[in-house]
């Protein structure tokens, strides 16, 4: 053992925290099962309530989107008939021409 | 037979609450966590704060106590786990390094005050594992064996990063030891 080495030893002595250290720390003790619960309570409630609002959006997206798909079909559907009746008349104009 | 402290004291803190024996724990030990935690942070709201987090998580892990010499080497290394992490955290690091740290102007007496001081600002100078290397060496006076297995690294780390500490130190602290004397 050097003279230094005690020179260490001697400045990092063990030295007490604060007075009411132990109680403060007994006291945060008393409380976990409430703490915890409620951070537990505090983080399941924000992932349902993220859950539910993926679920709503996600829905709402895929209801819009057939919405579109059910109107873009309805739309193609009445085009094609105009087609057809314009086509129609077309083809009778022409078979009279012809006879 | 091994009983864990709960069992010993006839209690299962978890169910009960504040338990007699967590007090006495805490009041046995604080000044050994304290110290640990103060030398390393050097700021003593923020060690006080740590401090309390240690034993909380005691608490938390009561049941798995098996005696006191456990619950010394637990205490010590979760302490040291944890001032490590934070300072990896929260760049706790002072930013001057030990090498850039200006000598005392004159040699001071070894109970000086602020010679203490001095020191405790040196290791606050080191890296964070060197540091508490040279806490748990001189505060709790382990050897670099029980060190290398708190710390879970090599003895021979441990005994490298000690011999540059405290050359480093000695260095800066200009100190003659009496044998070195003219």
């Amino acid at each position: 053992m050097t003279d230094f080495e005690d020179q260490l030893r001697r400045a990092f002595e063990r030295q007490e925290p604060s007075a009411d250290f132990a109680d403060r720390v007994v006291a945060r003790a008393s409380r976990p099962v409430k703490v915890a619960m409620y951070r537990y309570g505090r983080k399941w409630l924000s992932s349902a309530i993220a859950a539910a609002l993926i679920v709503a959006l996600g829905g709402g997206y895929a209801w819009e989107r057939h919405r579109q798909g059910e109107e873009a079909r309805a739309q193609l559907i009445q085009a094609m008939e105009i087609t057809s009746s314009k086509l129609e008349k077309i083809h009778k104009k022409v078979q009279g021409a012809l006879r | 037979m091994t009983n864990s402290l709960a069992q010993e004291a006839g209690i299962q803190p978890a169910a009960v609450g504040i338990t007699q024996a967590f007090e006495a724990a805490v009041r046995e030990h604080q000044a050994m966590v304290y110290s640990v935690v103060y030398h390393f942070l050097q700021d003593r709201s923020a060690a006080e704060e740590l401090a309390q987090e240690v034993f909380l998580e005691l608490f938390r892990h009561w049941h798995e106590i098996e005696s006191r010499a456990h619950r010394v080497y637990w205490l010590r290394k979760v302490a040291s786990r944890k001032c490590i992490d934070q300072t990896r955290r929260r760049k706790f690091r002072n930013h001057v390094s030990l090498e850039e740290t200006p000598e005392p102007f004159t040699w001071m007496p070894a109970t000086d005050p602020l010679l203490k001081r001095y020191i405790e600002q040196l290791l606050g100078k080191l890296q964070d594992v060197p540091r508490m290397i040279v806490i748990l060496r001189y505060q709790e006076g382990l050897e670099p064996a029980e060190i290398s297995e708190l710390l879970e690294m090599p003895v021979a780390t441990v005994k490298s990063h000690l011999q540059r500490s405290l050359a480093l130190l000695r260095k800066k602290l200009s100190f003659v030891s009496p044998e070195e004397k003219p």
